[in-house]
């Protein structure tokens, strides 16, 4: 029990905020918990932290393994202080969220098995993921927008991809 | 005496009901928009922090404050979003939570549930109006702190808000805060020791709302002439008021926020005195009252 609650600890790691978010300290000055990007959002991807996050309260924030978001950027057009700022739909490649990191050693393709969910499912296709030797996924950071369409869609669980927010 | 038309009567002989319904027809607003949203119509998005309705932004202008304050940058949009809400207020004064706060209907019926279960508590009907700079004292420190933590405290403190997102999540993905706590703790409070003392002294978002307050902005006015309560020992509109305020005064302002129930009752026992004005009265409403509390005790509601 204590072990699984401290793994769970261990793998902890800070939810993404939407597209187009600022600084986490302006984010968390300017945004004022009205929940229209919530509400605005055709996945529901995005859901409002509660009370046991203390001051971030009633902020939206994704979780990839849950719902990523799929870089529509409908929620950036509706923020009415520009906590999200807004982004056009055909400039998804400036959205810089997170960025995802490969775990090698429980990764099912470094492990001799052939899987290329997170390469054919990023919306930055063969940019932010490519395939070295046709085999093994790499994630390139001057590419990858962290949206966790990637860490979301990973066979393996905990998943062997994993997003990290840009706004721990 | 000032004449009513007809119209001004009937509105102020069913202005109880009138209020009631809108009150209810916002609660069921504030479940309808995070369901058809769910359905996928996005029409009207937002809670009462901030909403658009169609192409129309609106913002509680104490949040517009409070990002002004807290970025110390003017995001023109949003002094525009807040501009309708306050245009509202200069006109009707406080009307928002009176008329339309889910937390108000919440504590009104608190209020009412109180006077059932301790109905001793309740016999003084002569209110005492507080002074006003209890209400700017409560506000400025909300504002100082919000200055020195660096936290949006209006944002937490938005009972409205807090309320309308809470459902929001209800709808959406079928949970609850902890933070709804805050709420149930306010009214239990209000409860058993305080009728209405958020909504009265301390709600941020009703403060700022308030300081649109000017001398054309609609008011209850008294008018000593009509009233028929003065020889019967009770006086309903004093009973009635759910801040606890002597509507016969003019003082009652920042505190009272044209609910009207102290008309309804009014115009219930055939009184006609009192009345909403956008004219301030200049006459000094000095009420001759055939009655002293010391001597006769408390006052009873009649029975009329």
């Amino acid at each position: 029990m204590l072990l699984e609650w401290l793994n769970k600890i261990a793998q902890y790691h800070a939810p993404l905020r939407p597209p187009g978010a600022v600084d986490e300290d302006e984010f968390l000055r300017k945004c004022i918990r009205c929940r229209r990007c919530e509400e605005v959002c055709p996945y529901d991807s995005i859901i409002m932290a509660h009370g046991e996050h203390g001051q971030k309260v009633g902020t939206p924030f994704i979780y990839a393994r849950r719902i990523p978001c799929y870089l529509c950027m409908k929620c950036t057009e509706v923020c009415p202080t520009q906590a999200l700022l807004p982004i056009k739909k055909e400039e998804k490649e400036k959205v810089k969220m997170g960025l995802a990191k490969i775990d090698t050693t429980t990764c099912l393709a470094y492990n001799g098995i052939i899987c290329r969910a997170c390469y054919e499912r990023c919306p930055i296709y063969r940019e932010a993921i490519t395939l070295e030797n046709e085999m093994y996924p790499v994630v390139h950071p001057e590419h990858c927008v962290g949206c966790g369409i990637c860490e979301n869609v990973c066979p393996n669980d905990p998943p062997s991809i994993i997003v990290k927010s840009a706004h721990a | 005496m000032k004449t009513m038309s007809s119209f001004e009567q009937k509105f102020y002989r069913n202005l109880h009901w009138i209020r009631r319904l809108t009150q209810w027809a916002v609660v069921v607003f504030i479940f309808v928009v995070p369901f058809l949203n769910r359905q996928g119509i996005h029409a009207i998005i937002g809670t009462f922090y901030s909403i658009r309705i169609g192409h129309l932004d609106l913002m509680d202008p104490a949040l517009m404050f409070q990002t002004i304050l807290l970025t110390q940058n003017i995001y023109f949009p949003a002094i525009l979003a807040g501009s309708i809400p306050i245009i509202l207020a200069l006109v009707f004064g406080r009307v928002f939570c009176s008329w339309m706060c889910p937390y108000n209907l919440l504590s009104e019926y608190v209020g009412a549930l109180r006077k059932r279960v301790f109905p001793k508590k309740q016999t003084r009907i002569l209110n005492h109006n507080p002074r006003p700079h209890w209400y700017w004292t409560v506000l400025g420190s909300i504002v100082t702190l919000l200055m020195v933590s660096g936290l949006p405290v209006i944002t937490y403190l938005s009972m409205p808000g807090l309320i309308s997102s809470q459902v929001a999540d209800l709808v959406l993905h079928a949970t609850i805060g902890v933070e709804i706590s805050l709420v149930i703790i306010l009214l239990l409070i209000e409860f058993f020791f305080a009728p209405h003392f958020w909504c009265k002294y301390a709600c941020p978002v009703g403060a700022v709302l308030t300081l649109f307050h000017y001398k054309h902005t609609m008011r209850v006015q008294f008018d000593p002439k009509g009233c028929t309560c003065q020889d019967l020992k009770a006086l309903s509109c004093n009973a009635a008021c759910p801040l606890g305020l002597d509507p016969r005064h003019r003082d009652i302002y920042p505190y009272c926020y044209n609910c009207g129930e102290c008309i309804y009752a009014c115009h219930k026992h055939q009184g006609k005195s009192l009345s909403f004005s956008f004219q301030t009265n200049k006459q000094k409403n000095i009420i001759p009252l055939k009655f002293n509390e010391k001597q006769d005790g408390p006052f009873k509601e009649a029975n009329l």
